[in-house]
């Protein structure tokens, strides 16, 4: 046995760096040591004193009393953890704080209390002898929050609260105030969560043992809860498993963060803790709807089911299999979109499928499948915890993706070293040690810096490079003739401090990328893709632990929406449609057969529509009008269509255009799986069931598969996982049954083992390859500079979703309640404009009104804002100029101008205007 | 806003180092009288830190004002021995000379009085520091002049009152011999740092702080410990009620103190040194910062130290804000960080990771004095003086019931009626041993001897009479740890305020048995179970008279049913069993 220690006279293996608290729970059983301020996701903290123990150098030597949770276990120590000493102390400090507790809650009455209680029933306090001193029982309430509560009489100072706002998200929310009994928690300003910096991420109301601060669900307590559920957050792609309580009326009561989850250890943020109250909203879809005469009427199942089929019947007769197509969602599960792919390849015959990966992440995919073999992240977020330096490119975690954000803040707080390359100063810039603020649209010139100085300075990993690599010689050749000068002047930040993080990259042991839809929505988005990846190859940073290429998944099934074929040229597992084997497995294994024409990418579709040669449009659940660029161009689209089928939870900007609309459950009324950004194939558990009037995504294109003469069976994870183990080739190992609570992360082999690093001795496609690509300015910019000398960039907000279909019918709208638009005070001042003026904004396409933030967050000449919400519909602005190789659109990059506006926001009479749409259709 | 202009100021002259936190915060005090709301903001968004942090920070120090106040203010000593001396005279007396309360302000806004805990003037009580100025010795009959010349708004430095005597009433060989500037560190640069080291080994130094830790094993594990950077440190947050030993060291010895923190740097290998000098004596400060300058001028700081190659050193002084556990050294260190003075769990210990993370030593005013002589004397010198395991001199704070209080440098061994008869206390009922972390001891262990073998102290020694309230006494000293308790564990926190209550209920005569009991086993739990010495000596002053004196808390309490009907003899074993000790039989009380 090596290095040992006595508990309670027997001797146990110590392992090292292992505090008594671990040391007795580890070989004893969790729970063992009673404990108020201890959480094993946060520094030991040593303040409540119950977890004491005794120790002694000697079996009968003296005693020493010490907090078991900040004291190191040492060799040949003796612990004693249960003597009679130590019981009655530990009972007595539990009576001291109660002292200061509002004793009519002592009995319990399960008001989010309940750890305490625990405590006070384990150590066995059956009455307090002390007489009711001073106490904090007179703190007013917080109630001014639109999520967090306080009741600070609860309070018994364990600072666990405050070393969750610390320590888990990183926003320094709260503190304590004063000293010794007069000391009490703080939140911001001390005016209450509201006039504070909270993100509502609620990780101060998941550890706070007494019910001291909640949220409006009281979610810890859930105190009508008759159960609670384990499923997978819809919203980004980073995969929290969620814990859902339901009453007996099956109404969803809160959602807390299971802490033994791999991907978000008890932690989540406000989207996917608070933000489920869109499941029982009124204006829930609740039958289906028919258009007659330019109105919706409601209709049943079969009614429009037969509308339906008829009329795609009749297209598909008159224009041909090829008029018809379908775009699937990445919001849905693995299994429906597999369906919908199914049911336009074998029931309808056409290869027009296509998601919205289109629009963010499909240069990703296609880039890291031209380099590596494969488009999806190397790594796991959990390898953020072995990096030494963080890459982060285009992409603002903490808003976007604010688990795996909070992740990397701590780890760059703990001192990783931050290259951020973003136009944007967003929150992650305040902890970068280099922030290269680019002008939107010259990724390219940037890194192809960047790459320069790793190897003029000499730091490509040779050995790597010659084992793994091919095309090394002729990129570097092209990247040693590039005009650094020119390109410095391009990109606008200047060389030297490219070059000190460039070294600083190229010499961490572990670097670790990330990336997001800044690199991806730009007309140059696939081609900066392959740079990303060059750059880890070259530095070696692949195919190991604590590095690797990892975009930030927008969606949080966005992996699994293009594994499962929704992508109108590589079909179910990534198969090549035109490839005559790939064309006969699919038509044998379909039983229908398919076609080997790559069908139409989302933007040839809207392209199709307005030329007439697309017909008829199924959309599962994405509402393109609010989402696509260019909307006056979508609506025409749209509006040219024959049929347009919309499945959808909730009313839509799109849904208005829907000649039938099917109400479709939320994914909290379904079971499947979500595929998260790092290939984690996870349950997806249905919670309650469907709400009244609704059917699943995945029942509804089966129904319509029936209808139209295609034998499939009723939706059902288990057996579609089957189907799908059998022909996409990394799910070869995937059963419903054996994915346990955290899932498993692609590829799978057939003996159920699954894989955290890809890449590890070979890359997918063989040897890993160089592309070199010279920057490009856009053709948006080149065209409309002149008049449009303003560059707007758009991304997301941490309150809201996307369109915020679904987060704007919470109490997220009650934190941010419209989209701004962010100004320089250079540019403002120029334009006579101050925060909180209304702007008229301008693009070749089309004009809004929107209010005005005036703020250096970009640099003069950049303009930013959010599409979050219709009343200003951003995308009536942004361009149609899109990715040369993958379709991607350009959001990133629009040609703007602005200047104060005369009257008041768009409002219903006043809509966004088009400026040229027929010209703009014909062009 | 001004503030956010003075804030922006003086941020800037920190170079917005945010580790200077307590330093701006002080100077934007001086500056603008108080710290309100938009101050903290203007400190948040200046030094882009969360705006909770620098509250938390500033709420954490006593003397940081967060509400406008008057022109004057007035902080009356209120501890143990100042309200033996007639501090509560001299408060009333203020209150009618201002027409206003303590804790609040005259209509004029011209004069604010507030009470605060030991300034380090027992000997010359009762005493204020009024706008910083110490002013002793006070009588009623001084009050009106003092309030007048306030609100004449003349110089009250020129009042007699103004001046602080240094009551060194014996000077021994150590610390108060007479100095050569710069002989300790002349010395230091022929040697190697082992050979610093080894001599504070022979010379067998113990910290005079109290705890009597190997000075020579702190600075060697210190110097193992492998970091390109290493601190040294003088506490000279000298906040034990009833002492003032650093006080007069810092005015009579400073070459000395500083003397022993460039021998400390020498064989540390620091190039840093930081003294960290409790607020309440910011009018050392001048004389302090004028010998540094003096020793820089000589080549005894900076760079190249007496010539020799590479060994530079300098040190700067961090004024305090008022908080006891400040003396604590890792919370010392906190607070040198610009943050609120809690003490760090341990380990890691500060000489691993200590100020800024670096190994890091602290060590006490004396302590340093102690190693620079060494250094010149030898080691084997200092250990002739003293006992066996105590050697050298130790300075001793005395005040309360006797004719001379004052500064007493004496040999280790020197039993305790011995030093009774020196300063004229030959009759005290009681002696507070090392402040009231210490114990209180009663008649019967006046034959024990001041060491680290049989009674180790800090220095302060609290004498009381035979007509005091002792256990008022007490009381008072227990209010003083709830007071300064940091709030960081939950014993101490609410420990150190129940602790008062009970001892208050007995002494109003309302206690039971089942009180007194309570209080043992109170005592017992914040003893045992607090995070620091703080709390795990807070309940000192109930325990050790629970243990020495019975018979006072006999008299005060009641039985359950209401009738005076105690049991002595039984309170006793309890009060015994409770100490782990066997009844004492001798002397007991008078």
């Amino acid at each position: 046995m090596s290095s040992s220690a006595f508990l309670d006279g027997v001797a146990h293996e110590i392992k090292d760096g292992e505090s008594l608290y671990d040391f007795i729970e580890r070989n004893i059983g969790k729970g063992t040591v009673p404990t108020l301020c201890y959480d094993s996701r946060l520094e030991s903290f040593g303040s409540c004193r119950v977890c004491s123990v005794e120790i002694a150098l000697e079996e009968e030597g003296p005693r020493r009393v010490v907090a078991s949770c900040h004291t190191p276990v040492t060799e040949n120590l003796y612990v004693f953890s249960t003597s009679a000493r130590i019981k009655k102390l530990r009972k007595n400090i539990v009576e001291l704080v109660l002292t200061d507790y509002p004793h009519d809650l002592i009995k319990g009455n399960g008001n989010g209390d309940r750890e305490l209680h625990e405590v006070v029933k384990q150590v066995g306090l059956s009455e307090i002898r002390y007489a009711k001193g001073e106490t904090h029982n007179d703190i007013k309430k917080d109630i001014s929050h639109a999520y967090m509560r306080a009741n600070l009489s609860k309070c018994i100072n364990c600072y666990r609260c405050v070393r969750a706002c610390d320590e888990i998200q990183g926003q320094f929310v709260l503190n304590m105030h004063g000293r010794g009994f007069d000391n009490r928690i703080i939140m911001g300003n001390d005016q209450g969560f509201a006039d504070s910096t909270c993100v509502s991420c609620g990780a101060c109301a998941q550890t706070c043992p007494t019910g001291a601060i909640t949220d409006i669900f009281d979610s810890m307590a859930a105190p009508n809860a008759v159960r609670k559920e384990r499923t997978v957050c819809s919203y980004c792609g980073v995969g929290c498993n969620l814990e859902v309580a339901v009453d007996a009326a099956d109404n969803i009561l809160s959602i807390t963060a299971p802490s033994d989850a791999v991907v978000n250890e008890g932690h989540t943020c406000l989207k996917g803790r608070y933000a489920f109250k869109f499941q029982s909203h009124p204006d829930r879809l609740k039958t289906p709807l028919i258009k007659r005469n330019g109105k919706f009427e409601p209709a049943t199942w079969d009614e429009a089911y037969g509308f339906i089929a008829e009329r795609l019947t009749a297209i598909k007769e008159k224009h041909g299999p090829d008029s018809i197509a379908g775009i699937s969602s990445a919001r849905c599960t693995n299994e429906e979109n597999y369906l919908l792919q199914k049911f336009i390849r074998a029931v309808i015959g056409t290869n027009n499928i296509d998601c919205c990966a289109r629009v963010c992440h499909s240069p990703t995919a296609l880039g890291m499948q031209m380099v590596y073999g494969t488009g999806a992240a190397t790594n796991s977020i959990d390898d953020i915890k072995q990096a030494d330096l963080f890459l982060v490119v285009g992409a603002n975690p903490t808003d976007a993706h604010p688990v795996t954000g909070a992740k990397i803040k701590q780890a760059v707080m703990k001192g990783a070293p931050l290259i951020l390359i973003d136009p944007m100063k967003i929150e992650l810039a305040k902890y970068a040690k280099y922030h290269l603020a680019l002008r939107p649209g010259t990724n390219i010139a940037l890194l192809n810096i960047f790459t320069y100085y790793i190897i003029s300075e000499g730091l490509v990993d040779e050995d790597f490079v010659e084992r793994r690599c091919e095309d090394f010689e002729e990129f570097s050749a092209s990247i040693r003739t590039i005009d650094i000068h020119a390109l410095e002047a391009t990109c606008g930040v200047e060389r030297a401090l490219i070059r000190e993080a460039a070294i600083a990259y190229a010499t961490a042991n572990n670097a670790m990328e990330f990336h997001g839809l800044g690199v991806t929505e730009h007309s140059q988005g696939t081609r900066t893709v392959t740079m990303l990846a060059g750059l880890a190859m070259m530095t070696g940073n692949i195919g190991r632990p604590g590095v690797g290429v990892n975009p930030l998944r927008g969606q949080n099934n966005v992996q699994g929406a293009a594994d499962m074929g929704a992508q109108p040229h590589q079909g179910a597992g990534y198969l090549d449609v035109t490839q005559p084997a790939v064309q006969q497995k699919y038509s044998e294994f379909y039983g229908r057969p398919v076609s080997s024409e790559v069908g139409y990418k989302i933007p040839e579709m809207f392209d199709a529509a307005c030329g007439g040669k697309l017909k008829a449009l199924w959309l599962m659940g994405e509402d393109v009008v609010q989402s696509d660029p260019n909307t006056q161009h979508v609506i025409d689209a749209l509006s040219n269509l024959e049929l347009l089928v919309v499945q959808e939870i909730l009313p839509t900007e799109t849904g208005k255009l829907a000649d039938v609309i099917l109400p479709a459950t939320t994914f909290l009324e379904k079971s499947g799986t979500f595929t998260n950004g790092e290939r984690r194939v996870q349950r997806v558990n249905a919670v309650v069931p469907p709400a009244e009037g609704t059917k699943t995504d995945g029942q509804i294109v089966v129904d319509i598969m029936n209808t139209m003469g295609y034998n499939q069976a009723d939706y059902d994870p288990d057996t579609m996982l089957r189907e799908i183990a059998q022909i996409v080739p990394f799910f070869a190992g995937i059963k419903w049954d054996e994915l346990g609570e955290n899932g498993k992360q692609w590829p799978v082999t057939q003996d159920g083992k699954d894989t955290q690093i890809l890449h590890t001795e070979t890359f997918k496609r063989g040897k890993g390859k160089f592309y070199f690509t010279e920057w490009k300015e856009s053709v948006e910019i080149k065209d409309n500079r002149g008049k449009f000398p303003y560059i707007l960039t758009t991304g997301r907000k941490l309150e809201h979703y996307n369109c915020g279909t679904m987060t704007r019918r919470t109490n997220n709208a009650m934190l941010l309640k419209e989209d701004t638009l962010v100004i320089h005070p250079k540019d403002a001042k120029k334009k006579g404009i101050k925060t909180g003026d209304m702007v008229r904004l301008f693009s070749r396409r089309g004009e809004i009104k929107m209010k005005s933030h005036v703020e250096k967050l970009v640099k003069p000449g950049i303009l930013y804002t959010t599409f979050h919400f219709p009343d200003q519909m951003i995308n009536y602005l942004t361009s149609d100029v899109s990715d040369g190789d993958s379709m991607c659109p350009e959001y990133k990059v629009v040609a703007v101008d602005f200047e104060p506006a005369t009257s008041t926001p768009n409002e219903q009479t006043d809509e966004p205007k088009k400026m040229s749409a027929t010209k703009q259709a014909s062009e | 806003m001004v503030e956010t202009d003075v804030v922006n100021r003086i941020v800037q002259q920190f170079g917005g180092d945010r580790t200077r936190l307590l330093d701006m915060a002080r100077a934007v005090h001086a500056e603008l009288g108080h710290i309100s709301e938009e101050t903290v903001a203007a400190l948040a968004k200046a030094l882009d830190v969360p705006r909770v942090e620098v509250r938390d920070m500033v709420s954490f120090y006593a003397f940081f004002f967060r509400e406008p106040h008057g022109t004057n203010v007035i902080y009356l000593c209120h501890a143990v021995v100042e309200r033996m001396q007639g501090a509560d005279d001299i408060a009333r007396a203020l209150e009618e000379a201002t027409g206003t309360t303590f804790g609040a302000s005259d209509p004029d806004a011209d004069i604010t009085l507030r009470y605060t805990s030991c300034i380090g003037l027992s000997d010359q009580a009762p005493s204020a520091l009024v706008n910083g100025v110490p002013v002793t010795n006070l009588t009623v009959d001084d009050v009106p002049e003092l309030v007048a010349a306030l609100r004449g708004g003349r110089d009250i430095t020129r009042l007699r009152q103004a001046q602080v005597g240094n009551d060194v009433r014996t000077a021994g060989q150590v610390i108060f011999a007479p100095t050569e500037r710069g002989a300790a560190v002349r010395k230091a640069v022929t040697m190697t740092p082992d050979a610093i080291i080894e001599e504070l080994n022979v010379a067998r130094l113990r910290g005079r702080g109290g705890a009597g830790f190997p000075t020579a094993m702190k600075w060697k594990f210190c110097r193992q410990a492998k970091e390109d950077v290493h601190y040294v440190v003088c506490n000279a947050d000298e906040g034990e009620p009833g002492t003032f030993k650093d006080r007069a060291i810092l005015a009579l010895q400073p070459n000395l103190v500083f003397g022993g923190m460039t021998v400390a740097a020498r064989a540390l290998g620091a190039r840093k040194g930081i003294l960290y000098l409790r607020a309440e004596y910011e009018y050392l400060l001048r004389d302090l910062e004028s010998e540094l300058d003096k020793r820089r001028h000589l080549g005894l700081l900076g760079d190249n130290i007496c010539g020799c190659e590479g060994f530079d050193f300098d040190i700067r002084i961090q004024l305090g804000a008022g908080a006891y556990i400040c003396g604590e050294e890792s919370a010392l260190i906190e607070s040198l960080e610009g943050k609120r003075g809690a003490p760090r769990a341990r380990p890691p210990f500060p000489v691993e990771h200590g100020y800024l993370g670096k190994p890091t030593s602290v060590n006490n005013v004396e302590t340093l004095c102690c190693a620079a002589r060494i250094l010149v004397e030898g080691g084997a010198w200092f250990a002739d003086i003293g006992t066996k395991d105590s050697t050298g001199t130790k300075l001793l704070s005395v005040s309360g019931d006797c004719t001379k209080p004052g500064v007493y440098e004496l040999e280790y061994g020197l039993t305790v009626l011995q030093l009774l008869e020196r300063v004229g206390a030959e009759n005290a009922q009681a002696v507070q041993m090392g402040g009231p972390s210490g114990q209180c001891l009663a008649r019967k262990d006046f034959a024990r001897s001041i060491s680290f073998e049989d009674l180790p102290t800090g220095g302060s020694v609290i004498i009381f009479g035979p007509e005091r309230d002792l256990l008022e006494a007490m009381r008072q000293f227990t209010a003083f740890f709830a007071e300064e308790s940091c709030g960081w564990c939950a014993p101490c926190r609410v420990g150190t305020t129940l602790l008062e209550k009970c001892l208050q209920k007995i002494l109003d005569g309302k206690g039971t048995f089942s009180d007194l009991e309570a209080l043992e086993t109170l005592g017992e739990t914040v003893k045992t179970m607090s995070r620091c010495g703080l709390g795990q000596t807070a309940a000192n002053p109930i325990l050790t008279t629970l243990r020495n004196f019975p018979i006072l808390y006999a008299d005060r309490v009641r039985s359950d049913d209401g009738v005076m009907a105690f049991d002595l003899e039984r309170a006793k074993e309890e009060c015994c069993s409770v100490a782990g000790r066997a009844p004492a039989t001798g002397e007991e009380t008078p």
